[in-house]
């Protein structure tokens, strides 16, 4: 017998998120980066739950899978916090900023071949400070790309 | 299609190829570190290996016959695909949360087109609507100026990128021999026997036709009914997970404020 | 005193002492220079006490009557304290059934041991009553006479303990004082190297007996002396007990016999400084003069003696370790008194005579015969007595000259220090056995016992044991074996019976010439010491006058009278005592009643008293030539001026290297035993330390290379744990795939 249509694939696209969202969580350092990825692997196994679902005809896969968005709601909110905690405690979201766990002999990792930033900053647009009108250069006006 | 166009590769070569791109796809594209022109050449060379590795991943699973039901679901999960794969390797954390917003859609089409009408505006609306909003608002609080150099490099690229892609060859190994034969380490007792089709007078495949329809039809009602049904307890224990979560995020914020020392002393539960 | 139990007696002889040192450590700093009282009158009672019993004693046996006759019964009073020690069902070899080793606290009263706690006693509280003045001022002084009571106490339980066991924590005890006496000026290196010297060579022999302890226990199944009566109503025979006295085989003889004997004499030879062990003594004479006095001259050495007296039995019943006592005795005495001809050290020619007369006394223990016995014991009491005088009147000079003892240094003392010269002399006179002293009495008897031996036809007597080996041998293989006895003494244990064949007259007749010369060489450097130091042109070290006021020399003085009057008595009982106890036989008598004497292989060699004239007038015409000689070389001469030695040739060099005995010890045993050990230590510090070091290591190295997976990153560990489920994973799928 063939299976039903699209089980196979939906099966494979499953595979497919899983993996991406696996790779996120042990290469990434970002910690809210990683939580995506681990929301990512939650939607791999949602697809493969659904497809397995329309293979047998009946309604595991959906109900399991409304759980799975009960409990990656609820990982959100408690990881998020967390996440919140760290920011606050080290001022970054890196993974790397915990290290306690280490041999205790063991010199902190730190990166070393930190790129040059070749990458401006990015430019947010500012308003200008509110009160006495400045002294401004009406020929820089001019050339000024936005207002 | 593209099978067509390739009808003398064994599925073996295609699955090793797609899993080899797949890894070095990954790894190209996942951030190291690198900058300037060595950055965008391992982007662009990255962006085709994995597009590649998606073609032997098409072609490697169902022969899409027409447009239909079977065209669409391969747009929407190659949408879901690589906006999955740009959210793993966007530097930028901002632009990953929206790469996976475009990911959910993808995958709220997928759940669609497999038949879980419900599942599929579910995800949007709770994670899209949701979670993800919370995501970026916590980014928006969290994150620093610019882009922080932990979002440049990344932990392991190359071991990393390799076993995801060995993962993925395995699962999708799996998932061809479920037609031919199902690996031993698979076998099931009774869904195995139904899957591998050895047993015509099973009357399990020819409810499986029919379940397709089964499911569509009158479909929220009768997932609610199964949802209050049979898995009322279960849903009674969601809920509670779902307080505990509250109670806890809430707990944990404010005992971490008060240990600060920015909010008043620790408070004590009213009796 | 009627009223008073002699147990209670006896354990007070002990007690007294042991309560004074207690109270000596207890209250020593608060008495200051009075802590000498507790001793004093601890000792002074204790020898009361000896004394009562003493004469209660001979009443018992019967002194003085007419016992000449009838044999002698024996003695004995026995007083189990405690039971110290019980081990139930104990097998030993020697016995047929398991019996009960039980080692009782058990003392006991003999003519024997009443003979020397008197001994001990009296001189001990002689030389307590001396050190008085000697110790005046010295920072030691209450630490002194806590050793010395604690001396007398270890030296009375010796004597007293009714069990080998017992005997052997005393033995060890009494070793534990000498060292620490000898050692009592811990500061200078001589003396502290001197206390480990001597207790070293002491282990020597306490191996020996706690070896022969083992043997006893092995062959006997007891160590008790006396009979002690078991909870079934049994007797069981002490090893010295009456019952197994009175049994004409309850001796062990053959080569366990001979073991345990030429172990005991091993551990005689350690403590009474016997011809291989002897090389503690001289060096003894580091410590103070008094205990030098006391132990190493008049009491200590004399456990040997007793121990062999006291296991006479044993001896009896193989002739060839009762050859080889005589033997090593009688090489002892004609070694150390060569030795001590050529000494200029006042006090070492008085340790080399002591040496020597204890290989007399060993050498009559040999014989075997009850006047062999009854004249060590005899020669011991008045040996006591004048060598303590010598050993005080050598510390009476010592005080006198500022601590020089060297007498080339001084001469003429007899006008500065006449009482200390008088009874210097009379002590020397006696020592060199002429004629109304003490020592010409025991010294006869030796010489008696040791020709009754050699030509027993003269006295009319029979040994059963003397034809025994029959093996012809020559003189000369005797002598061979004479002046190697520590070679026969190691492998005494496999050849008891060679050893037999060693009984023979013309051992003893070598032995019998070896002791006469023996006593000229006495004679002679005895009188040298004297002339060299009482006589001549009057001259003083100028050292002398250190310790008190005035010029050097000017304050040369006789001693304080509370050194003196010691010197006096010592003096007195020296020149008497001989006589009395030979007139009287009071002290053969009295000893014959001892049990161990009273074995009838011991009891059957009595022989009647008698006053050998030949022996008397061999003895007297020796020593009349040592004094001769002595006079003709030193009398009246500068004690540094030329020396009789000049006439030995290189024989000079041997004496004054002392036969280079330390040298051969150096070369044989120290020299192996520091490269033995210096081996141990590099092989210790190298070889295993290195190879635990080595597996200490490993794990380290191991673990610094798995550290820096322990990277603390979280990251790391779950791509470990991922690849570690792939791993899994991929195993089984290839299984699956066949």
């Amino acid at each position: 017998m063939t299976p039903a249509p699209l089980v196979l694939d939906g099966l494979v696209v499953g595979a497919i998120l899983f993996s991406l969202g696996l790779v996120g969580i042990l290469a990434r350092r970002n910690l809210i980066v990683m939580f995506l990825c681990a929301e990512l692997m939650l939607q791999g196994i949602s697809v493969s739950l659904v497809a397995w679902s329309r293979h047998h005809g009946d309604w595991g896969g959906h109900v399991l899978v409304i759980f799975v968005l009960t409990v990656a709601a609820c990982e959100a909110a408690v990881a998020l916090v967390f996440v919140l905690q760290a920011f606050a405690r080290t001022g970054r979201l890196d993974s790397a900023a915990w290290q306690s766990l280490r041999e205790s002999n063991l010199p902190r990792t730190v990166d070393h071949e930190l790129p040059a930033v070749d990458v401006l900053p990015l430019k947010f647009p500012k308003l200008t400070p509110a009160g006495v009108e400045p002294s401004v250069d009406q020929d820089a006006l001019l050339e000024r790309e936005h207002v | 299609m593209i099978a067509s166009v390739l009808p003398t590769i064994s599925p073996g070569t295609l699955l090793a190829g797609g899993v080899t791109a797949t890894a070095a796809s990954l790894w190209l594209l996942l951030p190291r570190g690198q900058s300037g022109a060595a950055e965008r050449t391992s982007r662009w060379l990255g962006t085709l290996l994995g597009l590649a590795a998606l073609a032997c991943f098409v072609a490697t699973g169902h022969r899409l016959g027409g447009l239909g039901e079977e065209a669409v679901f391969l747009i929407v999960s190659l949408v879901a695909v690589i906006s999955g794969a740009a959210t793993v390797v966007t530097r930028s954390p901002v632009y990953s949360a929206i790469w996976f917003a475009m990911a959910l859609a993808g995958v709220a089409g997928v759940l669609l087109v497999l038949g879980a009408q419900f599942l599929g505006v579910a995800t949007i609306v709770v994670y899209a609507g949701a979670i993800l909003v919370m995501f970026l608002f916590v980014l928006m609080l969290a994150a620093p100026a610019g882009l922080a150099p932990y979002d440049r490099v990344s932990n392991e690229p190359l071991l990393s990128a390799v076993a995801g892609a060995v993962l993925l060859g395995i699962l999708s190994l799996s998932i061809g021999r479920l037609t031919a034969e199902p690996p031993l380490c698979c076998r099931m007792p009774s869904k195995t026997a139904a899957i591998a089709g050895n047993a015509a007078a099973d009357p399990v495949p020819a409810a499986s036709e029919a379940g397709v329809d089964l499911l569509i039809e009158n479909h929220v009602a009768r997932l609610g009914g199964e949802l209050f049904g049979r898995h009322l307890l279960a849903v009674e224990v969601a809920g509670v997970l779902l307080l505990v979560a509250l109670i806890g995020s809430i707990a944990i914020v404010s005992r971490a404020a008060s240990a600060d020392g920015t909010v008043a002393p620790a408070r004590r539960a009213v009796p | 005193m009627q009223d008073i139990a002699p147990s209670t007696l006896l354990v007070l002889v002990p007690l007294l002492p042991l309560v004074a040192a207690i109270l000596t450590v207890a209250l020593g700093r608060t008495l200051g220079s009075r802590a000498h009282l507790p001793a004093i009158a601890g000792i002074a009672a204790s020898a009361a006490v000896a004394i009562t019993l003493l004469v209660g004693m001979a009443r018992e046996v019967g002194v003085g009557g007419s016992g000449h006759d009838q044999p002698a019964r024996p003695v004995e009073m026995v007083t189990t304290l405690w039971e110290w020690a019980s081990v139930p069902d104990a097998q030993a070899a020697g016995v047929a059934t398991a019996t009960n080793l039980s080692i009782p606290v058990a003392l006991r009263l003999d003519p024997l041991t009443s003979t020397l706690l008197v001994i001990i006693t009296c001189v001990g509280l002689l030389v307590a009553v001396y050190s008085i003045g000697y110790m005046h001022g010295d920072p030691g002084y209450p630490r002194f006479f806590v050793l010395v009571s604690m001396f007398v106490f270890s030296m009375t339980m010796l004597v007293a303990a009714s069990n080998f066991l017992l005997v052997y924590v005393f033995w060890e005890a009494v070793g534990a004082c000498s060292y620490l006496l000898i050692g009592f000026w811990f500061t200078k290196p001589e003396a502290a190297k001197a206390a480990k010297k001597a207790f070293l060579v002491n282990r020597v022999g306490d191996f020996g007996l706690a070896v022969a302890t083992f043997l006893l226990w092995m062959t006997y199944g007891t160590l008790n002396f006396h009979d002690t009566v078991l909870a079934d109503g049994t007797t069981m025979p002490g090893i010295l007990g009456v019952t197994r006295l009175a049994d004409a085989s309850g001796y062990v003889g053959g080569v366990v016999g001979t073991a345990i004997c030429l172990l005991l004499l091993l551990a005689a030879c350690g403590k009474s400084a016997q011809l291989p062990l002897h090389v503690w003594l001289p060096d003894a004479m580091e410590g103070p003069t008094p205990a030098s006095a006391l132990i190493h001259a008049a009491t200590m050495v004399t456990a040997g003696i007793y121990l062999v007296a006291r296991s006479a039995p044993l001896f009896v019943a193989c002739p060839g370790a009762l050859t080889m006592v005589s033997i090593v005795g009688a090489t002892t005495a004609l070694v150390a008194a060569l030795i001590g001809t050529v000494q200029n050290d006042l006090k070492r020619v008085l340790a080399y005579s002591t040496i020597s007369q204890l290989g007399y006394m060993f050498a009559s223990l040999g014989t075997g015969t009850l006047l062999g016995f009854t004249a060590a014991i005899f020669h011991l009491v008045t040996h006591a007595f004048f060598k303590a005088l010598l050993f005080l009147g050598a510390g009476s000079v010592m005080h006198s000259m500022g601590g020089v003892i060297d007498m080339r240094r001084f001469g003429g003392l007899r006008r500065i220090m006449p009482i200390t010269a008088a009874t210097f002399l009379i002590g020397s006179l006696a020592l060199a056995g002429v004629a109304p002293f003490a020592g010409f009495f025991s010294k006869d008897e030796i010489l008696a016992s040791l020709h009754s031996r050699g030509w027993p036809d003269a006295h009319g007597e029979h040994h059963e044991a003397v034809p025994a080996g029959g093996h012809a041998l020559t003189a000369g293989s005797f002598h061979l074996v004479s002046v190697t006895p520590d070679a026969g003494q190691l492998a005494g244990g496999g050849r008891g019976s060679q050893l037999d064949s060693l009984n023979h007259p013309s051992t003893w007749r070598l032995l019998f010439w070896m002791s006469l010369v023996t006593a000229g060489l006495t004679a002679f450097y005895t009188f040298r010491a004297v002339f060299m130091t009482f006589t001549g042109p009057t001259r003083v070290p100028e050292e002398a006058g250190r310790h008190s006021h005035g010029a050097a020399g000017s304050a040369a003085h006789e001693s304080p009278p509370v050194m003196t009057i010691p010197l006096v008595i010592l003096a007195v009982a020296s020149a008497m005592s001989g006589w009395l106890l030979f007139n009287s036989h009071a002290l053969a008598t009295f000893l014959a009643a001892t049990p161990s004497f009273t074995a009838p292989s011991v009891a059957s060699t009595a022989t009647p008293p008698a006053f050998h004239w030949d022996l008397a007038i061999q003895g007297s015409l020796a020593a009349a030539a040592g004094i001769v000689v002595a006079a003709l070389g030193h009398l009246g001469k500068r004690s540094d001026g030329p020396q009789m030695e000049r006439f030995l040739g290189p024989l000079e060099t041997l004496f004054a290297n002392r036969f280079y005995f330390d040298q051969i010890y150096a070369g044989l045993i120290v020299k192996p035993l520091e490269f033995v050990a210096t081996l141990s230590a590099v092989i210790d510090r190298y070889l295993i330390d290195g190879t635990v070091d080595l597996v200490a290591r490993l794990p380290f190295a191991l673990g610094a290379v798995v550290r820096h997976l322990q990277s603390g990153l979280v990251q790391r560990y779950a791509l470990a744990g991922v690849i570690g489920m792939l791993l899994i994973v991929l195993a089984l799928v290839a299984r699956a795939m066949g």
